[in-house]
């Protein structure tokens, strides 16, 4: 925390000093786009940190100029500004939070029409700007804004502006750093994958819009008092476009990119648009090649180097969790579950039972519905007829998060990890999902969680003990081990595991079935495995369900099911 | 006797870096068929698909009529005579059965097809519906037919009896054979036993991605070939 | 029939049709290749500014079709070869690449051109009896012409196998390559044919609206907005797009004014962008 401080100190230092080195009227003119580049940071998280794009990030400003310049005419000189101008800020957060929510939680899927939504509502916006003439002064924009009270002439409120921009990019590293930052890169890299450990992503998603929004509204707020005028332009799609220029050429993915990126590109392009026909075009060209090549943009390495001479390991003590023991066995209850896609039946009236704590090997021919039996326990596929019980409770119908809330872990049969994240970070989000509050996520104490797990796991498998390597690195055994650990960690009272051994080494499947054996052991926990390979299958499973064209076809011990003709047929085929 | 038409030796590969294969050979004569047998998950599709070039070798040769076609891309399969029927997403779900089936012909014209609408009268049937509403056994036939008819040398199917009706499988078996007397020649992954008894020529059994069995189909008994199956 | 009511009909009509024509170029690209092409706007402002050159040389109107078709193709043919081929799988760096490109072309055209805006002269003056009310001629022919090559289009989609050969390759690509389909060429004539559309937009209308480098803005906004509602991947939902767009804009206009009639716009995409985003004719 105290380098923190005083890389802070630093920065605000700094800004103070550029109107003694350039002079008070160019500082002026800087001033602008130090408030161009608070919004700019906004478009970091949404799209640098959390991997969606929104369009129209201007709106926000132009929402907030409106509301402050308005408010500074009217309430010139009362005490009412203390409540108005603050609010100016806080309520493009908002409307971008719940905005965000309504989106998020809609059945727009793709990211793609996120950004159309931002763009079509900042037009809106613009044309709002233009029309509503009684409030906003139409096309001519709302004048004669007076400063703000107490501060006189450019200089004041340059200082006063570098210090919001110092505070904003404290403010943002903050989050980048906390947890939630490290939630916001999984949920850009793997989104679904994170909903299976708990987290409501749509809302932390919402949360990451709103903070953009209220960047963009404290922006806006100065903007008023600094320029003296605010028109549409302000709100408008070219300067959302800009922005978002800025933003990638600064470098979207590191801290100081959208401010670098703003300030000296933004400002520059003022300068030189003019005198330098090509200028435009430069910029435009180095913006395609910063998106094919760079997304660090040019603000990537000196961060990076920055990082290594500033860096020190922090030495904080490590809170290491106890597990939680011997959990209540699940009661899992499938009866009559049907599903089909199109004219294609998944699962055609499936029913089983498990009531008592085991480890269940799920085995069938390709296409029999296994993998598809696990997406509808977990929540990521919906059934159309029937229903899935836990303990007597209706989950058929939950969302994934609410279903791993519950208890249930799951492992993919492709490696499902976070690959841009570092091992810490991947066994973090694991042990947070379920455990952390919201509140919590805004700490950095989850920074610091271990839990008792992880260190046996970690004698396990040694490579895990690599902290600060990043997840990519790793071989596709050591991957698969990997997720087998982050779906250890929420302590699952059920867990599912999808073929767990795909792909792995003889000494590998080896590891990974003694591990298997030693969480049932040391848990109790109700475990069910998806398999091919029938010599795991005789080595692990108390119970084996078969399972053909969607039903399940019998349930017994491996020996049952080795002697049973019909399963013989299934697999080999008919006489014909 | 001939060479082989088709041929492959040492062939070893996998997704992403992973080995999957390894070190499998195996070879076809023109007008006979291949099994290729495992159980899931040992490797069977993923040897197709380092046969038909949909992943990178990292070892071995690949032979069809004796030019080396190891690096070719699938696209220029179909120039040198060969085609592939996938074991998922084998039809195009958006396109109608017609359009699936005269794909790539010059006109929408499905007269040689006739045929095998009477082998599967549901084709015709269903000819102007998506692909996509069909059930998976009609698809896998709709699939083999679109293979047929394109009339290559070299057709290379997998799993495609899979969620087929018992009768239709009797038409395809047939089908098969007809076209074995006119030269072409098959590498088939199945899981149906009973269709390598009808038809096979030579057998390869897989297993975690290795050959654990291999030879003529008339000398290499159904019991030898159930315990590696290992169910 | 009432003299006013048939003037409104018919700019519904104009309005309707040539927004076919402008997003046609839009709905090949994104609606049948899945590209995210913001410079749509710029193949159809690369149109107009070749009509202008044409005009200003003195040839006749009808030589800026094979003029802008070359540009177009040669422009087109090198964006997908240099960028647009590496992003296939990757909408958003599509869109972000592609607006990047519009912002070149636009810059280009400006150091050409200047910021200003060109008028050209209309090629067929004078106006054009329509059930007994005078009426542009130039516009008149317009929308026959959007109306006839709406109708060409849709017989010629019918009996070949082109665009379903498209559709094949980007739905299952792997399955494309096994029948034989040249995935990247069939990508990439795709794409010029895309571009094509749009630029011979730009000559339709270049008569007909203020011809300058920021026209295509515009345009690319409206064009999104008519395949969202209207549904990708099918002449029927282009149609429908234009229909539900051009209708709702013009109708609105006529009656309220044009800022109102954007706006209306602006309230059904976003309706349709929350609530129904695969659009009123979609296949899946």
């Amino acid at each position: 925390m105290g380098s923190f401080l005083g890389r802070s100190v630093i920065l605000l230092v700094g800004l103070f000093t550029l109107p003694t080195l350039f002079g008070d009227f160019w500082a002026y003119q800087l001033g602008l786009y130090f408030l161009y580049s608070i919004a700019a940071l906004g478009i970091g998280i949404c799209w640098g940190q959390a991997g969606f794009l929104p369009l129209g990030q201007a709106m926000f400003l132009g929402i907030g100029a409106y509301l402050s310049g308005f408010s500074l005419i009217h309430f010139h000189d009362s005490a009412w500004l203390f409540l108005l101008l603050p609010s100016a800020a806080i309520a493009p957060g908002l409307l971008a939070f719940f905005f965000g929510l309504l989106i998020f939680r809609g059945r727009v899927e793709s990211g793609p029409y996120f950004a159309l939504i931002t763009l079509a509502l900042s037009l809106l916006t613009f044309q709002v700007a233009t029309s509503w003439v009684e409030v906003t002064g139409g096309f001519n924009g709302l004048g004669g804004i007076p400063g703000l009270p107490g501060i006189a002439g450019f200089k004041a409120l340059y200082y006063v502006i570098a210090t919001v921009l110092t505070i904003s990019v404290c403010g943002v590293a903050w989050l980048v750093k906390s947890p939630i930052g490290v939630i916001w890169r999984g949920i850009a890299e793997n989104e679904p994958r994170l909903t299976f450990f708990g987290y409501d992503t749509p809302l932390l998603k919402a949360l990451a819009f709103g903070i953009s929004g209220l960047l963009g509204g404290i922006a806006g707020v100065f903007y008023a008092p600094h320029q003296g005028l605010v028109t549409p332009n302000l709100a408008g799609f070219i300067l959302s476009a800009e922005l978002l220029i800025w933003t990638a050429v600064g470098g979207r993915k590191t801290l100081m990119g959208p401010v670098i990126g703003a300030i000296l590109v933004g400002s520059l392009t003022a300068e030189l648009r003019d005198v330098v026909p090509v200028w435009e075009l430069m910029i435009a060209g180095l913006f395609i090649c910063v998106v094919l090549f760079m997304p660090k943009g040019i603000a990537g390495w000196p961060e990076q180097l920055f990082r290594r001479i500033f860096s020190h390991s922090r030495q904080e003590e490590k809170v290491t969790l106890a597990a939680r023991g011997i959990l209540t066995a699940p009661k899992l209850e499938l009866s009559g579950c049907s599903l089909s896609l199109g004219s294609v039946g998944i699962l055609d009236n499936l029913s089983f039972q498990i009531d008592e704590p085991g480890i269940y090997c799920l085995i069938g021919p390709n296409g029999a519905g296994k993998t598809s039996t696990f997406n509808a326990i977990t929540g990521a596929v919906y059934i159309q007829s029937g229903t899935i019980q836990l303990d007597g409770e209706r989950m058929s119908g939950l969302l994934p998060n609410n279903v791993a809330l519950r208890g249930l872990g799951r492992k993919f049969q492709v490696p499902s990890i976070f690959p841009n994240l570092t091992i810490a970070e991947n066994l973090l989000v694991a042990v947070w999902g379920g455990r952390c509050s919201l509140k919590d996520l805004f700490s950095y104490k989850p920074l610091n969680w271990s839990s008792t797990i992880i260190t046996d796991l970690r004698e396990k498998f040694p490579f895990l003990n690599q902290d600060e390597n990043s997840a990519n690195e790793l071989s596709h055994g050591e991957k698969q081990v990997l997720e087998l650990a982050m779906s250890l960690l929420g302590e699952p009272r059920l867990l599912l595991l999808d073929e767990p051994c795909a792909g792995l080494s003889p000494e590998e499947t080896e590891k990974v079935i003694e591990t298997v054996h030693w969480v049932r052991s040391t848990f109790d926990t109700t475990i069910m495995v998806i398999e091919h390979d029938m010599a795991l299958v005789k080595d692990i499973a108390d119970q084996v369900i078969v399972m053909h064209q969607g039903q399940v076809l019998t349930i017994g011990s491996v020996q049952d099911v080795q002697k049973d003709i019909r399963v013989k047929e299934v697999y080999v085929g008919v006489s014909i | 006797m001939n060479a082989p038409i088709f041929s492959f030796e040492g062939v070893t590969g996998g997704y992403g870096g992973g080995i999957v294969v390894n070190d499998v050979s195996g070879y076809v004569n023109k007008g006979e068929v291949l099994f290729v047998l495992g159980r899931n998950g040992v490797g069977k599709s993923t040897l197709l698909k380092l046969l038909f070039g949909y992943l990178k070798l990292t070892r071995g040769h690949v032979r069809f009529k004796g030019n080396d076609i190891g690096s070719k891309k699938p696209e220029e399969m179909s120039f040198l005579g060969i085609t592939f029927c996938p074991q998922e997403r084998v039809v195009f779900d958006n396109l109608s059965v017609l359009e699936n089936l005269v794909l790539m012909s010059r006109n929408r014209d499905v007269t040689p097809f006739r045929e095998y609408f009477e082998c599967f009268p549901i084709l015709a049937d269903r000819l102007t519906q998506d692909a996509g509403t069909l059930s998976g056994g009609e698809r896998k036939i709709l699939s083999f037919v679109r293979a047929l008819g394109e009339e290559r040398q070299l057709l290379m199917l997998d799993e495609p009896t899979e969620g087929v009706q018992r009768e239709n499988i009797i038409h395809i078996a047939n089908l098969i054979t007809d076209r074995k007397k006119s030269g072409s020649t098959f590498v088939i992954v199945e899981q149906n036993l009973d269709l390598l008894e009808a038809l096979g020529d030579h057998v390869l059994v897989l297993d975690q991605g290795r050959v654990m069995l291999s030879g003529r189909a008339d000398i290499v008994s159904r019991e030898d070939i159930l315990q590696h199956l290992g169910v | 029939m009432d003299p006013i009511a048939l003037t409104i009909a018919l700019n519904v009509v104009y309005e309707v049709t040539t927004l076919f024509v402008i997003v046609l170029g839009l709905a090949i690209v994104f609606g049948l290749l899945r590209v995210m092409n913001l410079a749509h706007g710029e193949f159809i402002m690369i149109g107009a500014y070749s009509a202008y050159f044409c005009q200003d040389q003195g040839w006749p109107y009808i030589t800026a079709i094979p003029f802008a078709l070359i540009i177009a193709a040669v422009v087109g043919y090198l964006i997908e070869f240099t960028l647009i081929r590496h992003l296939y799988k990757r909408p958003f760096d599509t869109l972000l690449v592609t607006w990047g490109l519009s912002i070149l072309l636009r810059e280009l055209i400006e150091l050409v051109y200047g910021k200003g805006f060109q008028s050209l002269s209309n090629p067929i003056p004078g106006s054009v009896n329509i059930l007994g009310e005078p009426y542009p001629s130039y516009r008149a022919l317009v929308m026959v012409i959007a109306v006839v090559s709406a109708i060409v289009l849709w017989a010629w989609y019918r009996r070949s196998l082109t665009g379903a050969r498209v559709k094949a390759m980007v739905e299952n690509t792997e399955l494309a390559q096994a029948v034989g389909i040249r995935v990247d060429r069939l990508a990439r004539h795709t794409f010029v044919v895309g571009t094509c559309f749009g630029a011979l937009a730009g000559v339709m209308l270049a008569p007909l609206t203020r011809v300058e480098p920021f026209m295509g803005l515009d345009y690319i906004l409206t064009s999104f907005f008519v395949l969202v509602v209207g549904g990708i991947g099918t002449l029927l939902g282009l149609t429908a797009g234009a229909g539900v767009i051009g209708g709702v804009q013009s109708v609105v206009a006529n009656l309220f004014g044009e800022t109102s009639g954007y706006f209306g716009v602006l309230l059904i995409a976003i309706l349709f962008l929350w609530l129904k985003p695969n659009g009123l004719v979609s296949r899946s």
